[in-house]
């Protein structure tokens, strides 16, 4: 099966956890720790993943082919070689955006039931 | 950070154990990874916050590795068709699949016994906060403990510096610091000593930092530097030149000085400050964590001792460094032989004075000198804990035990299907490793919360607070801890299911009276809890009566009601015109609405810093051959203050306004003993004249003692000057105002503030407190003590009593058929319940009696803390007893009642 015949919508809604593993691979492939250091300054500590939590997530991800492990290490990195990179796939990618999407509606909804105040994006 | 680097190793090691909890598949593929993010996130974590962010780490890093190995152990089973399901596994699990069959074994056994724990989240977290409680409260005072007790102070080969103390017992003089001539001697003559400094700690206006301000200074002679081999960062040290009278003022700023007074200038170096007025330039900054003796020292100036001293003046401590390959023994003796050589210094002192006096010199380690008495009261606090701690892993090998009796079926059938009593037993203390190892680190969390608390609010008589931390050591001490808890409750049930046939566990269907021997162990565990709370009450009741006592006690004064002002005038400006200065101010805050009276002393009473004592003679009385002076303390009493301090006039007069203002004769009055022990009563009209002064004082009356050094401690004689007096040596640079008031005397403090500001508006102005404060904070030490003891006590109390309720209601429940029966044949209620209150209370009776004996033997040790009160008090001694009665009788009387309630139909019908 390749990621381009399913609906990246079968996948959602994700776990916060899970949406913010694979925002945190939009910039580039990264190691796990890379992904956690990332999550919790991104979120200013609000998330903090422990290891098990992000690669319990990693294996489903992989599994479903929304992720993938690279073959080679990128050249910058000069750190433990029993280090693992990962990146989104193509499917992947769609799913961030689908997510995105989803929560982007949700916000909307909430704006006009006037919960939140509206920021119109340039 | 090299114990940062090892901390990291070991932790990563523990982690990967851990990590065989997950299922195979998902270990063997993300094992390694999470492993090297485990590391990398705690090398990170101990660079930004240190052990404390670690252990939070830690902490979140262990919930979610529960959380997870359930989540993907349930993963693991889904993923598996039930065709392709291997042979399930029964009991003991057999096969190993590889590597080492021993360690694969004890995995496993980790890993089924993490299932059991988290199947049962109720019991797991009864037992991980049960011990967490005690585990915590261990490791927060044992951090106190190395903080205090155990580590060195941070100077190099600090075992090797030493005070010197005299003390004359047959004068009534425990102790005494160290005379000019006294120095003269040691330098002269000690050879046990490769340097010797004289130190003396004082305060001083700091003017030309940040802002004015009253700083705490150490004077000392330039070897100081020698001695604690600890040389400033930045700048110089003092040099012999710069202690010679005369010679241009320098002065070295302690970090903690360079810090909050110049902002860590640091153009520091070369800068003119006043100490006192005088213009001085800093020539040096000391290293972070220099604190001597306490880190509230702001700087160090230098101390020119006169060669030519006298002998009789003792008032400056005196700190050596050993000399290379001599003892502490050596040198102790080498300065007791250099006291027969006293006469050379003082003509009028002879050597059978001195032996009568029983003249002697400690030499001890400056350690013991910082750490003072707190030690007893830091070992009784870490047993009182250590106690608490026995009585929670008591607690919690209760509750294992009734699990372990809920689960003989299944050991049953395990054994029955081919697993041994080893493999159970292996099983046991797994689980109850695991136990003790959540309730550490919980533990560790609780503990460094409680250091934190107790940092801030811990006795501010406390020494070296500031180094209590949770280092790498005390982790070391968390961790054996908790293997020995898990230890100790694990191994309880293990001699029944090693000894019995367990495929009896089979047959026991009904619930018979079969398992009464098996309540021994629990019935045990209780009398054992039941006697450590008493032995814990009984310490907590003997400090809250030396409490009361000290409470009660007469200080001859009336603390409430009054508040207090230090007005630091500094040294020199303080004997410019101190009637006139003081009068301006009285005057205009005795005019503010809710003063009743207002005065002005040099010391207060309890906190006497500024007293003075000398050596007086009395006129016409003439001191036998040889004697020494006799010795009083004396301190400035301004207008009024008799007055405002509610001190009763006992003999002659009080003073009057003139008395302040330069009366001749100048008069003086004395304390209640100074006129017993010195004039025989009669004191009115004698004359006194102090150290080497001229003019003679008239006694113009006597007050009641004062327990100016304490409440614990015996009123000394006292002599109090009118403020103009400048016939002795007085230390006139801090006053402090003392204001009676109507009302709560805290609210009147701005307004005092306001009113001194108002006549002297450069003059530093200390925080108001009120007399009942310093009066508590005097008694801190036993009141933070008997907290301690109280909240143990406490919960052991609960923790014992709760087991209690728990030990007789499950033998009423096993027992319910048995009760039935006896019910149906013909027996009273009454009765049914006397049998159950008598077991109970039968049990409690055994632990009480344990729990005296042990409490009249260990109540010993708290005799230093204690005042008033005996440590066999019987009153106390009986009150708790009473305490431990009526709370397990009525911990005994719930499940009494529940079994003279039993219908003998329902009893017959259960099963």
């Amino acid at each position: 099966m390749t990621s381009d015949d399913r609906n990246p919508r079968d996948l959602l809604p994700l776990s916060p956890a899970v949406f913010h593993i694979l925002l945190s691979l939009v910039d580039g492939e990264r190691h796990g720790y890379a992904i956690m250091r990332d999550v919790e300054e991104r979120t200013g500590g609000e998330v903090r993943l422990g290891p098990g939590t992000l690669y319990g997530a990693i294996k489903r991800l992989l599994e479903q082919g929304v992720v993938e492990e690279l073959e080679e290490r990128p050249a910058s990195d000069a750190g433990d070689e029993r280090r693992r990179y990962y990146r989104l796939t193509g499917f992947g990618r769609q799913v961030v955006v689908a997510e995105a999407e989803r929560l982007e509606r949700l916000v909307r909804q909430a704006q006009a039931k006037k919960l939140v105040p509206r920021v119109d994006t340039v | 950070m090299l114990h940062g680097a090892r901390v990291v190793r070991a932790a990563e090691a523990l982690y990967r154990v851990l990590l065989r909890a997950y299922p195979r598949a998902f270990r063997e593929r993300f094992g390694e990874e999470m492993a090297l993010a485990f590391r990398d996130a705690t090398r990170a974590a101990l660079g930004a916050g240190g052990v404390r962010s670690v252990v939070a780490l830690w902490f979140r890093f262990l919930v979610d590795l529960l959380v997870s190995v359930a989540r993907e152990r349930v993963a693991a089973r889904r993923a598996e068709a039930p065709g392709r399901r291997p042979a399930k596994r029964f009991g003991s699990g057999a096969s190993p699949r590889r590597g080492d069959p021993m360690v694969a074994v004890f995995l496993q056994d980790i890993r089924q016994s993490m299932r059991a724990l988290l199947r049962r989240p109720g019991f797991t977290l009864a037992a991980s906060l049960t011990l967490a409680l005690g585990i915590g409260a261990n490791v927060a005072i044992f951090a106190v403990v190395t903080a205090v007790l155990i580590r060195p102070l941070p100077y190099p080969e600090s075992e090797r510096i030493v005070v010197l103390r005299h003390h004359a017992p047959g004068l009534n003089l425990p102790q005494l610091e160290n005379s000019p001539g006294k120095i003269r001697l040691y330098r002269a003559h000690a050879r046990s000593f490769s340097s010797l400094a004289v130190v003396s700690g004082r305060e001083r206006n700091l003017t030309g930092g940040d802002r004015p301000a009253r700083v705490r200074v150490v004077e000392v002679t330039p070897e100081f530097f020698d001695v604690l081999r600890v040389q400033p960062v930045m700048g110089r040290r003092f040099l012999p030149g710069d202690a010679e009278p005369g010679a241009p003022r320098v002065a070295v700023l302690t970090h903690a000085g360079w810090s909050s007074q110049f902002g860590r200038a640091p153009d520091i170096i070369g800068r003119v400050v006043e100490f006192d007025g005088e213009p001085t330039e800093i020539v040096g900054v000391m290293p972070e964590g220099f604190a001597y003796p306490t880190e509230e020292t702001l700087a160090l100036l230098p101390m020119w001792v006169d060669p030519n001293g006298p002998f009789g003046t003792f008032g400056l401590s005196v700190v050596a460094r050993l000399a290379p390959g001599v003892t502490l023994e050596t040198a102790a003796n080498e300065v007791a032989q250099l006291q027969a050589r006293i006469p050379e210094i003082d003509g009028e002192i002879t050597a059978d004075f001195l032996q009568r006096a029983g003249w002697n010199a400690t030499v001890t380690e400056l350690k013991e000198v910082v750490v003072g008495d707190v030690a007893t009261t830091l070992w009784v606090v870490l047993s009182t804990v250590g106690f608490l701690l026995l009585v929670a892993c008591a607690s919690v090998a209760n509750l294992f035990l009734v699990r372990a009796e809920a689960r003989r079926k299944e050991l049953a059938v395990r054994t029955a299907l081919g697993a041994t009593r080893t493999r159970l037993a292996a099983g046991f203390l797994s689980e109850s490793l695991l136990l003790g190892l959540a309730g550490g680190v919980l533990g560790v969390l609780l503990a460094v919360m409680g250091v934190r608390a107790l940092v801030a609010a811990g006795p501010s008589n406390l020494p070296r607070l500031h180094e209590v931390n949770v280092d790498a050591v005390v982790l070391l001490f968390a961790v054996g801890l908790s293997v020995l808890s898990g230890l100790a409750f694990g191994a309880l049930p293990l001699p029944r299911f090693l000894a019995r046939p367990l495929a009896a566990g089979l047959r026991e269907g009904r619930g018979d009276t079969g398992g009464r021997d098996r309540q021994r162990v629990r019935q045990g565990l209780i009398a054992a809890q039941i006697a450590l709370s008493l032995m814990l009450l009984t310490g907590s009741g003997l400090l809250l009566r030396s409490f009361q006592r000290l409470r009660a006690v007469d200080p001859g004064f009336r603390p409430e009601d009054v508040l207090t002002v230090g007005v630091s005038r500094g040294e020199r400006q303080g004997r410019n015109d101190p009637t006139g200065f003081y009068r301006r101010i009285l005057d205009e805050v005795r005019a503010l609405p809710g003063v009743q009276a207002v005065s002005v002393t040099n010391s207060l009473p309890i906190e006497p810093q500024g007293a003075n004592g000398s050596s007086f003679e009395i006129e016409g009385r003439p001191r036998p051959e040889g004697a020494l002076p006799p010795v009083a303390m004396y301190i400035v009493a301004g207008p009024g203050y008799f007055e405002t301090m509610g001190i009763r006039l006992v003999d002659g007069r009080l003073p009057e306004e003139r008395d302040h203002e330069g009366a001749i004769p100048p008069y003086v009055w004395v304390s209640r003993n100074f006129a017993r022990d010195f004039t025989d009563g009669r004191a009115i009209g004698e004359r006194v004249r102090f150290g080497n002064d001229t003019t003679w004082l008239e006694i113009a009356g006597v007050v009641e003692d004062v327990r100016h050094f304490g409440l614990d401690e015996e009123p000394q004689p006292m002599a109090y000057l009118t403020l103009n007096t400048d016939a002795v040596n007085i230390d006139l640079s801090v006053g402090h105002l003392v204001v009676r008031t109507t009302g709560d005397p805290m609210a009147l403090a701005p307004s005092v503030a306001a009113a001194v500001r108002r006549i002297a508006p450069d003059v530093p102005v200390t925080a108001a407190r009120t007399m009942e404060q310093i009066v508590s904070r005097s008694m801190a030490e036993t009141s933070f003590t008997m907290i301690v003891l109280i909240v143990a006590g406490t919960v052991s109390l609960l923790l014992g009593v709760i087991g209690l309720y728990g030990v007789i209601g499950y033998v009423v429940t096993q027992r319910t058929r048995e009760i039935g029966v006896r019910i149906a044949l013909g027996a009273a209620p009454a009765s049914v319940r006397g049998m159950v209150l008598r077991q109970g209370l039968a049990l409690s009776l055994i632990g009480v009696g344990i729990g005296l004996a042990g409490a009249l033997v260990l109540s010993r040790l708290l005799e230093s803390l204690l005042f008033g009160v005996s440590s066999r008090d019987p009153l106390t001694l009986a009150a708790v007893t009473a305490l431990l009665l009526t709370a397990s009788s009525i911990a005994v009387y719930l499940p009494a009642r529940r079994a003279s309630a039993v219908s003998p139909m329902t009893a017959l019908r259960t099963e």
